[in-house]
């Protein structure tokens, strides 16, 4: 049974249709990469997933139950709702609260049932995760660096015990040693029956240590790229 | 001198539970509630009909009168937020011109809130008993009145547990959340419409606080809230909207800038000393006093 | 929609609107009448040739202007006629409260000004000329002038805070003002503590005695509907005017409009401030104009009740617009005044009209054809590209750089084309095209080879013989003359079937890879 399963699904803002028919699922347990440049619509993917597209067609399903549908109003009036259900997201751009403390940002992602009671261990797991963040547990995020906020970002989505995690972009702006880093410790979390879809423009990162690599190209999903493309020259031109 | 600081107190225990409920709301969904006037006033209605009613079945104990005051008080106010937000937030939230249409919204709520009591109550004052007794108390050798400790004692704790919840509870940090940044906390599951109507039910209870406090001293009529929600209005535009320590702070200072004038000046020169001083205030701090939402909710 | 074609079953495409139209009489080539001194003809005419009737004919364009004669004639008449106290003084009011409500709507809508300090500058205008009226003993024509100017310094008084504080923060600001005026007022023993707010006594346009009179009356009836005439003059001239429109630029709906407005050159601010200065004159006009048919300035100019009053004036009439101004102002003072009885339940009424205006217009009660035609031009927009996919294989920055679109249909075809045949290449057909690569195909494997071979000569596989009927090798032609092709691996193939079997496989896999 999949995890997730997107059938026919186009979305879009306004006007302007970002993904063309997209079909395309997860298995649980699986560590799932997607790659492509910028404005080819990884984005837009996670977001659609989670119901922030402008509008939207097509069925997803996730363990079973629709969470898709056509919809045209107001981004993020069922975001809510579906990620209730057991999807944690970590967007591009990390959209912390600035004005909290990291352990606050952190608790905030606590939001599936039982992961909230047992937060002081999560947080504490996270901490083991991320070192660098166990001294800046009383600091308000809005004054972190850019590294320490994705990883406050990624932290939090990890808090809740999600079945899905969503990863847009761990690497965007980070110097190499970090994202590398981020990146490793992202790929080495155990999944269960869980499962993990990574956005990320710089494929050699991702090489190698997730289960499939998938390629986005103008709204649409090419065909598992594979792996043997570990030897590919990094793309885009953020890196350094 | 010191009933000056009980009064001023006083003043500012009432100040800041309507200015706290109205900078509330702004911060969280963004919606200026001009209803909580409305609000205010219904409070104070639905603490006379219990009153009335348990005069009426021959309970006389002063306890009993004044637990069912505050707490119909505040539950009926708290009622009246939700009330308001089914009018004016829900259907409007997510649609062009939130802010405007929010406002007018909540404006007509309040001319027709008004008029409503109006017709039903009618336009004479409703009094409300004594809550604390009638009992004076002696420090340094000056008499308070019981009434006066108590609403201060009153709005202090509560303001106090607001505070405290808002830092510790879960409501409280996704209410905070919302504050910071909508989107994300939409990620992270918190929803609008309920951090919307639990805003506005918290920030009713409380005006419904200050409403049966206040109609101690005063009396219920069908526009006894126009004052408080103006002065509401000033103390958290100068404290900062969404700072509660800001607002709180604000209200101190307004309750014995009030309290100052009326005492050495002319109770009619009021108005203009409050507005001086938040026209200050916001000169040297166009955000208030808290200004920690620099940049967040315009 | 339009009425004058044949009743049929058939629908007509797109819309059509009932115009006015009648037949060309003269042989002049164009008519022109314009308003005396200026280029504007009195109603929009266009002539043309109707392909039904042929003939020539003129239809009229705009609407609008009977519309507004209609009204305005309407609105002159209807007391005048009756001769009624209480018309006139209904009427009277209505007039008064439209024209404040158009310098408002100036503004809000035009200068984008969240002001509620309109009331406050009417009663800074009317109190200011009743006083100095008193003290000076001055005529009406005065107490006009000294009006505007008070009006005036109020408005350049409250537009110094415009710029710092925004949208919510500015309104809150002056309704303050409003009740520090009020506050001030009552207190003030000058002007208002003997009377309880309200100053009597200053000049009127029409003497004590005749203005009881029928005839009086009339007059100052006249001469307040003539405040209305001058005040729609006003606001059309604003609107339309040079200031107006580039106003419009800079409406503030998003931010970027305004930084726009500023990098072509339109200091929008300075206008905006302008509108605010010279509507809040005209603010003031209207209150000592409102005195001087009054005879005096009453409190209730300062109260919050008449404020919001006038602002469900224009939320239920419209903002932006002078006729929303206009109807809104006859619809709430119609149910203020002429249902008297009704007691508390007219400002229920209202209210509740406030409440629905504002959940289902967005601008009003004469916004709403505007609204309805934007929601249905958005929706037909969103079916459209959710529906279509045409041109959905290139990124929407690539759509205006191919100026021949053809292209973009043909690798649309070819897209599907290639989806199809990749479901065809099945081992079966490859092992056919191994035992024969040239001859006889199956339907499917011609369709394959046909469209192999119809690619491009760039990089396109070729045989390329080394020694004749030993030696084969393949290589990928570069396309571009002068340029040899490249070899693409050492392997030899000994016949050239193999050689072109090989071929086969490589474009069948390139086949498979692309998209």
């Amino acid at each position: 049974m999949t995890l997730l399963d997107l059938n026919e699904v186009s979305a879009g803002y306004g006007t302007m249709r970002v993904l063309h028919g997209i079909n395309f699922s997860i298995r649980p347990g699986e560590r799932v990469g997607l790659v492509g440049l910028n404005g080819h619509g990884k984005t837009t993917l996670i977001s659609t997933i989670v119901g922030m597209t402008g509008w939207q067609d097509g069925s997803i399903k996730f363990n079973g139950k629709e969470i898709g549908g056509r919809r045209s109003h107001g981004a993020g009036r069922t975001t809510p709702k579906i990620v209730r259900l057991g999807i944690a997201i970590a967007p591009q751009g990390d959209a912390i609260f600035p004005g909290l403390s990291v352990s606050d940002n952190l608790d905030s992602g606590a939001y599936t049932p039982g992961s909230w009671r047992q937060r002081r261990k999560r947080r504490q797991d996270i901490l083991d995760i991320f070192p660098p963040l166990t001294r800046l547990l009383r600091q308000s995020a809005g004054t972190l660096s850019g590294g320490e906020r994705r990883m406050v970002s990624v932290g939090r989505a990890l808090m809740a015990d999600a079945d899905l995690y969503l990863v847009d972009e761990p690497s965007l702006g980070l110097a190499p040693k970090i994202s590398t880093g981020l990146v490793a410790a992202l790929c080495e979390i155990e999944l269960g029956d869980g499962a993990m879809l990574i956005a990320e423009q710089n494929l050699p990162l991702l090489a190698g240590r997730c289960d499939r690599i998938v390629g986005m190209h103008a709204g649409e999903i090419k065909d598992d790229v594979g792996e043997a493309l570990g030897d590919m020259p990094a793309q885009g031109s953020h890196n350094d | 001198m010191i009933e000056l600081v009980v009064s001023a107190l006083v003043l500012a225990s009432m100040y800041g539970l309507v200015a706290i409920g109205i900078s509330l709301t702004w911060s969280s969904i963004g919606m200026l509630n001009l209803a909580q006037g409305f609000v205010f006033t219904a409070g104070g209605y639905g603490a006379f009909m219990v009153v009335e009613a348990l005069h009426k079945a021959g309970v006389h104990d002063t306890t009993t009168i004044a637990l069912a005051a505050i707490l119909s008080g505040m539950a009926v106010s708290a009622l009246a937020g939700l009330f308001v937000g089914v009018l004016a937030f829900l259907p409007l939230h997510d649609r062009a011109n939130f802010a405007v249409r929010g406002l007018i919204a909540t404006l007509a709520i309040s001319l027709l809130g008004t008029q409503v009591f109006m017709l039903t109550f009618g336009a004479r004052n409703k009094p409300l008993p004594q809550l604390f007794g009638l009992g004076r108390l002696d420090i340094f050798g000056v008499t308070i009145p019981f009434s006066q400790l108590g609403t201060i004692v009153v709005a202090a704790v509560l303001l106090g547990a607001v505070a405290v919840w808002m830092r510790r509870s879960r409501r409280g940090l996704q209410m905070r959340s919302m504050m910071m940044n909508p989107l994300g906390a939409n990620m992270v599951g918190v929803s609008v419409r309920t951090t919307g109507m639990t805003a506005l039910a918290i920030s009713g209870a409380l005006s419904g606080l200050a409403s049966v406090m206040l109609a101690q001293t005063y009396f219920v009529s069908p526009s006894s809230g126009m004052q408080p929600l103006i002065v509401g209005l000033i103390v958290s535009l100068a404290g900062g909207l969404g700072s509660i320590p800001g607002t709180i702070a604000a209200a101190i200072i307004f309750g014995f800038a009030e309290a100052l004038t009326s005492r050495f000046l002319a109770q009619s020169m009021v108005p203009f000393v409050q507005f001086g001083l938040v026209i200050l205030i916001l000169l040297i701090r166009p955000r208030g006093l808290g200004g920690v939402l620099e940049d967040v909710r315009e | 929609m339009n009425k004058k074609v044949a009743p049929s079953k058939t629908r007509e495409v797109g819309r059509r609107r009932l115009i006015p139209r009648w037949p060309e009489r003269t042989e002049a080539t164009y008519i022109r009448h314009r308003l005396p001194g200026t280029k504007r003809p009195l109603l929009r005419f266009e002539g043309r040739f109707n392909p039904k009737t042929l003939r020539r004919e003129r239809i009229l364009r705009d609407k609008k202007p009977l519309f507004w004669v209609a009204s305005l004639l309407v609105l002159l008449g209807i007391p005048l006629l009756a001769g009624e106290q209480r018309l006139y003084s209904i009427f009277g009011i209505i007039c008064i409260f439209a024209s404040i409500n158009l310098f408002w709507s100036l503004i809000i809508g035009t200068a984008g000004i969240q002001s509620f300090a309109t009331l406050a500058t009417v009663g800074i205008g009317a109190y200011g000329a009743t006083y100095l009226s008193l003290l000076l003993g001055l005529p009406w024509p005065v107490m006009l002038l000294i009006g505007t100017v008070a009006g005036g310094i109020m408005g350049s008084l409250i537009s110094i805070p415009a710029r710092r504080l925004d949208g919510m923060y500015y309104a809150l600001l002056t309704l303050g003002v409003s009740e520090f005026c009020r506050a001030y007022v009552v207190q003030s023993k000058e002007l208002g503590s003997k009377f309880n707010g309200a100053l009597f006594g200053a000049d009127t346009f029409v003497p004590k005695e005749f203005g009881l009179t029928s005839t009086g009356q009339a007059l100052s009836y006249v001469l307040t509907f003539a405040l209305l005439l001058l005040s729609l003059t006003a606001y059309r001239i604003v609107t339309k005017g040079r200031i107006g429109l580039l106003l419009k630029t800079a409406r503030a709906e998003s931010s970027e409009d305004e930084a726009f407005a500023s990098a072509i050159g339109i200091n929008y601010h300075k206008m905006r401030l302008i509108v605010f200065i010279i509507s809040s004159a005209a603010l003031g006009f209207c209150g000592a104009f409102y005195a001087a048919s009054q005879g005096g300035a009453s409190l209730s100019l300062f109260s919050i009740d008449q404020l919001l009053l006038l602002l469900a004036m224009i939320v239920i009439g419209g903002m932006g617009k002078a006729e929303g101004a206009v109807a809104g102002t006859v619809i709430v003072v119609f149910i203020t005044q002429w249902f008297v009885d009704w007691g508390p339940w007219r400002i229920v009424l209202i209210g509740a009209l406030m409440l629905a205006s504002v959940h289902f217009t967005r601008f009003g009660l004469f916004g709403l054809r505007q609204q309805i035609i934007e929601i249905r031009d958005r929706r037909k927009a969103l079916s459209r590209a959710s529906r279509t996919s045409r041109y959905g294989r290139f990124l929407a920055e690539e759509g205006p750089e191919i100026s021949d679109k053809a292209i973009i249909s043909e690798r649309e075809f070819e897209r599907h084309l290639r989806s199809q045949l990749k479901t065809w290449v099945t081992p079966a057909i490859i092992a056919e095209h191994q035992n024969s690569p040239l001859g006889q195909h199956s339907d499917h494997l011609e369709r394959i080879l046909n469209y192999l071979r119809k690619q491009p000569l760039a990089n396109k596989y070729a045989v390329f013989c080394e020694v004749p009927f030993q030696a084969y090798k393949v290589v990928a032609l570069s396309g571009m003359p002068g340029v040899p092709p490249r070899l693409v691996d050492d392997k030899i193939y000994a016949s050239l079937d193999t050689a072109y079997h090989a071929v086969f496989l490589r474009r069948i896999s390139d086949l498979k890879t692309t998209g």
